[in-house]
């Protein structure tokens, strides 16, 4: 059963400084999800609560659906790989599979593991140690550890950025695909806004003045909006004075 | 050779010894836990020259002082630990409490050589046991908890994020290293233990790029140093660590010719 991801009136404050706030929003299943806003905003915090790296001082992740345990995967804008410990791309992608208590993987595992580097076009790349690949190459390793447990929730922290663009489109179209065929939800912070319009089916405008959800249409063509996020006359410092209400929206929390 | 009671435990006890250190050296090197490993063994001369002060089984020191370092320095966080201040100030602190234990004991200087040397001559099947013991434990959790311990080894951001509790990890495999440079430091002594436990390990990172095959050169070329220094030093009368530093240097240096060799052609290929 494909699950819903809740994010209830979450909170979060960090070094005495208030990160999130108020943060509600929902996610429907096989949907991609854009995470935009300025640096500071608050977008990896947000990630972070939802894996659970961070604990939220109030407020709740949820996902709704059956009572299996939620599996998630994670890519990150970039790992620190230790050239001196040259492992192989297929070991790397197979380090994702800790649910056997054998050292050895099954024939069960094995099948899973060639089907995701198939399926991330990495099967190519098997013996290669992962020192020697390139950035777009790295990266689709990366995604293919987390997708090779199948998760039902997938977390991209900028994993685009550095990238040349056709690799980030390839990238994209990877999830995209993961998403379609396997129902993974997938939440991605990007800053390339053309990606995101391509992309996303929902986007999350965060800012530390508050929050907007909306289809990429109706965020990224309102100028006044975006140009009062990027560029706005409000210090990132600034103290939260309104914090938007689910029922404010579309534009709460911003000059309208 | 072979007729001798003495070198047939030597033979037994350096060979499960040695396996332990070619397999968990593999992790300590992923998790740049090399220095760690130093300190340990140093902490674990304080622990033998505190057994024989206290006249209480070697093993029991060492394993008492060891462990109590391995707690400090999960509790300390190993990322401070791997500050070389931190290395150095515990290091010279271990040493200066062996000093002081070998002292107040009145011990003889053959004993405190042994401490810090090893030496393969005065083992015994009791002591052959222990070794067993404590090999087959080691062993046994390592394949257990193979999986869990290999990602956070080789990924951090990648175990964490999974979900894994890295923190458990972190202190049981400390707890795992203490007990096996507890056993360690009685064959190669506290100087080498360092040598045993990451030169093969480091070594074999040159002839593979699988974390499995990484394991099994580990510990063939730990194996081999220490056979090999058994029977040069069975031959010679010159001290068995030598041979097994020697041949695990041998072995890193060669790897590290073959992995030029191989990335060049690697390169000309492309």
């Amino acid at each position: 059963m494909l699950r819903q991801l809740q994010i209830h009136q979450l909170q979060v404050r960090f070094n005495g400084e208030q990160i999130l706030n108020d943060l509600s929003f929902k996610v429907a299943p096989g949907e991609l999800f854009a995470i935009i806003g300025p640096n500071g905003a608050g977008k990896s915090t947000l990630l972070k609560s939802i894996l659970g790296l961070i604990h939220p001082q109030q407020g709740d992740v949820s996902i709704l659906g059956d009572h299996r345990k939620v599996i998630v995967g994670y890519v990150p804008q970039s790992r620190v790989i230790d050239d001196e410990t040259p492992i192989s791309a297929s070991d790397f992608v197979s380090l994702g599979q800790i649910s056997g208590f054998l050292p050895w993987l099954s024939r069960k595992e094995k099948k899973a593991l060639n089907e995701i580097m198939q399926f991330t076009d990495t099967k190519r790349l098997a013996n290669k140690p992962i020192g020697t690949l390139s950035g777009g190459e790295r990266q689709r390793v990366f995604l293919a550890q987390a997708l090779v447990r199948k998760p039902d929730l997938l977390l991209l922290d900028e994993s685009t950025a550095n990238l040349d663009p056709e690799a980030q489109i390839q990238m994209m179209e990877l999830v995209k695909n993961a998403a379609k065929e396997w129902g993974v939800t997938a939440l991605f912070i990007c800053h390339d806004l053309q990606m995101v319009g391509t992309y996303a089916d929902q986007v999350l405008l965060l800012s530390r003045q508050g929050y907007k959800t909306g289809h990429p249409e109706d965020i990224l063509h309102d100028r006044e909006l975006m140009t009062t996020v990027f560029h706005g006359s409000s210090s990132e410092n600034d103290t939260i004075h309104h914090v938007p209400t689910e029922s404010e929206l579309p534009l709460a929390g911003f000059p309208q | 050779m072979f007729q001798y009671d003495f070198m047939q435990h030597a033979f037994i006890a350096g060979t499960l010894i040695a396996m332990m250190c070619g397999v968990i050296g593999v992790f300590i090197i992923a998790r740049s836990l090399s220095f760690i490993a130093h300190t340990l063994s140093h902490i674990g001369f304080a622990g033998a020259a505190f057994s024989a002060y206290a006249g209480i089984d070697p093993l029991l020191g060492l394993l008492l002082f060891t462990i109590a370092g391995a707690v400090g320095v999960g509790q300390l966080g190993v990322r401070m630990y791997r500050r070389d201040a931190s290395i150095s100030v515990i290091l010279s602190l271990a040493l200066g409490l062996g000093i002081l234990f070998l002292s107040l004991g009145n011990i003889q200087g053959n004993y405190s050589r042994t401490l810090l040397f090893g030496s393969v001559v005065g083992i015994d099947m009791q002591d052959i046991w222990q070794i067993v013991l404590i090999t087959v434990f080691v062993l046994v959790v390592l394949a257990v908890g193979y999986r869990w311990l290999k990602f956070d080894s080789f990924d951090q951001v990648g175990a964490q994020s999974a979900g894994l509790p890295i923190r458990l990890i972190s202190i049981g495999f400390l707890l795992l290293m203490a007990a096996a440079t507890s056993v360690t430091v009685q064959i190669v002594g506290a100087l080498l233990v360092f040598a045993l436990m990451t030169v093969p390990a480091a070594a074999a990172r040159f002839y593979t790029q699988s974390i499995f095959g990484m394991i099994l050169i580990s510990t063939l070329i730990a194996v081999l140093s220490v056979w090999f220094g058994l029977i040069a030093g069975y031959y010679t009368n010159a001290p068995i660590s030598f041979f097994i530093v020697f041949f695990n240097a041998i072995s890193y240096f060669f790897g590290m010719f073959f992995h030029r060799v191989r990335e060049r052609r690697r390169v000309l290929a492309s």
